[in-house]
């Protein structure tokens, strides 16, 4: 035994016991389903749809709204403001708020008697059982992770560099795109990553939102509800392995910014 | 010609007070200060980074203290050179030139020519992570300079610079200053003002005490705070008076100084310079103005060759060439004698 004695043997075994926790059932759901199981799950045309479904509409969701989420990252990074804490709060809102309750909130917000819902019905658009209400479902939850990790890094980025860009004369617009953006790149990546991820896991405020079209959660939550687990599981190890081959991508797309050197601008050519 | 005019401003637990400046065109301005006298921000609010609290800023003749930062083609150079990570050298140096409105040739030509001019061009197509502080400052300056600034302000060119280099980077600077480019450098160390000003301002607690030319500044500081600051080390509480004709300092031991003029207060504080006093091993054969009798008590190495401090009723600092000290040898507590003429001693006309 070193140095540290048993409590480097409490950590040790702390560490485990929570690694297996996360690990367990997970492992325990993919020993259980059996190949036959699996193969005739991927063939199944409703499940194939609702986790196409999930994928697309989330990266949708994420994409659309870091368009505005970002810049509002920078902004939160950068400028001080009295409300600024409370600004916060409200960011962090719907990672305590339960999710079913953010739905019910949202359904009011979106449904044909609301403004939102009016206004989307003079466009023919009925946003409640529709992937337009789902993708607004899922943004109002995961939001937080892609404006979080944002605001960190561009956080990260020393002020002094936008001060100097903007000292050789360029506009505020174009120190963002050529300085900080390519600075916090990775930082918005895992942001959008992460929010992407919740996106698709979301269950509860999508439920509330449009029961059909069904996505992956709410589809493996209908299967177990109506057929029972061993008919659910499945369905869940295919949604699971989909989501984590599109997430190793994102991560090894975003892998060329790890070494902080983005496009030059300007080439010697 | 840039007027700086009332400028006051509140920051974190100190301000910026009654600033007033006028810097001539093609002036070598050095602003001299402690760490955390002010002159920093002082920079930064010329570059407008920050905006003053009041007064005004004049650049030849256009008001510019509301102007943006981006507006005003004053080039800054950080002391730490906020150098673009993202980009490489060319990248880093072209930002200023390269946002579509010139073409690719001319951004390369004046790239080029810029980099040529730094001896850089060898650095163009590298990426910014592994240069030297020295190759990082000349990419800063090359990327300023090419916009061709109005102003060149330099925050602390020579703190992070190897002393191996600092000569170098002098050079660099003076021949800047040949250009007729007005430059305002802000550094703590007096002796770049000695070597690069033309004019110097010297700053404490955030406010501008003394200014002119170099060699007015440091030959007669206006206090005892200015006089530190330009190296001097030999301060005297003294009373004067006058016998015979001929005017006398007495310090609070009896030490006498002989003074030239006409005209001194009832009391005040003499500084004497270290290079002004000579040492003698032996009797001095030559009638000087001020000669005292004292003993070695201190030899230790300097920029310049040896500082020996000598007491002769209070501690004298001063100077010696090594070559000097090598032609005249001294030890601790031997006996000395040092001179000084009476145009050495300058009275200060603040505490």
């Amino acid at each position: 035994m070193d140095r540290n004695g048993p409590f480097r043997w409490i950590l040790l075994i702390f560490s485990s016991l929570i690694l297996l926790f996360l690990v367990a059932p997970l492992l325990g759901m993919f020993m259980k389903t059996g190949m036959r199981e699996f193969f005739e799950t991927t063939g199944d045309k409703e499940v194939r749809e609702s986790i196409w479904l999930t994928v697309w509409v989330s990266f949708t969701a994420t994409f659309i709204f870091a368009i505005a989420a970002v810049p509002f990252a920078w902004l939160l990074a950068r400028k001080s403001s009295p409300l600024k804490k409370v600004i916060h709060g409200i960011i962090d809102l719907p990672i305590v708020l339960p999710h079913t309750a953010a739905g019910i909130a949202l359904l009011g917000f979106i449904s044909r008697d609301s403004l939102l819902g009016k206004a989307a019905s003079s466009f023919g658009l009925n946003l409640v059982n529709n992937p337009g209400g789902i993708a607004l479902a899922m943004a109002l939850v995961s939001l937080p992770f892609l404006i979080n990790s944002a605001r960190d890094g561009f956080a990260s980025v020393p002020e002094r560099l936008e001060k100097a860009a903007l000292n050789l004369g360029a506009s505020p617009a174009r120190v963002f795109f050529t300085i900080s953006f390519p600075l916090a790149w990775r930082s918005i990546v895992t942001g959008f990553v992460m929010m992407f991820a919740r996106g698709m896991s979301e269950f509860g405020a999508v439920v509330i939102i449009a029961y059909h079209p069904m996505v992956a959660p709410v589809l493996i939550f209908d299967r177990f509800n109506s057929f029972g687990l061993s008919y659910a599981r499945p369905a869940a190890v295919l949604f699971i392995i989909v989501a984590l081959v599109v997430f190793t991508i994102l991560r090894l797309l975003s892998e060329p910014g790890k070494k902080a050197v983005v496009k030059n601008e300007y080439a010697d050519s | 010609m840039l007027i700086l005019k009332n400028i006051s401003k509140r920051l974190d637990g100190f301000s910026l007070t009654d600033i007033n400046i006028n810097i001539p065109e093609g002036t070598y301005y050095i602003l001299l200060g402690r760490s955390g006298s002010g002159k920093t921000q002082l920079l930064e609010l010329i570059a407008g980074l920050n905006r003053p609290d009041s007064g005004e800023l004049w650049l030849n003749g256009e008001n510019i203290t509301g102007k943006k930062i981006q507006d005003r083609n004053i080039g800054l150079v950080f002391q730490d050179f906020a150098i673009f990570p993202n980009m490489t050298v060319s990248g880093n140096i072209a930002y200023s030139i390269n946002s579509g409105k010139v073409n690719r040739e001319q951004v390369n030509e004046r790239v080029r020519n810029v980099a040529s001019e730094l001896n850089i061009t060898h650095l163009l197509g590298r990426s910014t992570h592994h240069l030297s502080a020295g190759e990082l400052q000349r990419v800063a300056l090359a990327r300023t300079l090419i916009r061709s600034p109005r102003l060149l302000l330099l925050d602390e060119p020579m703190a992070s610079i190897d002393a191996s280099l600092k000569d170098d980077v002098k050079r660099l600077l003076r021949r800047l200053k040949s250009r007729g480019l007005t430059i305002i450098h802000v550094t703590h160390d007096y002796r770049e003002a000695m070597s690069l000003a033309s004019r110097v301002g010297v700053i404490h607690n955030g406010r501008i005490i003394q200014e002119g030319e170099p060699g007015e500044v440091f030959r007669n500081p206006v206090n005892k705070f200015v006089a530190r600051y330009s190296g001097v080390k030999n301060f005297f509480e003294v009373k004067f008076r006058k016998e015979n004709g001929e005017w006398k300092a007495v310090g609070n031991n009896g030490m006498i100084f002989h003074l030239p003029g006409n005209s001194y207060p009832s009391q005040g504080v003499l500084i004497i310079r270290s290079e002004d006093i000579t040492i003698w091993n032996t009797n001095p054969p030559l009638q000087t103005d001020n000669c005292l009798r004292g003993v070695v008590r201190e030899i230790l190495p300097s920029d310049s060759g040896m500082e020996i401090v000598v007491n002769a009723g209070n501690d004298f600092y001063l100077d010696v060439s090594s070559e000097m000290f090598k032609r005249q040898p001294l030890s601790g507590l031997s006996e000395v004698w040092i001179t000084f003429p009476g145009k050495a001693v300058v009275t200060l006309k603040e505490e």
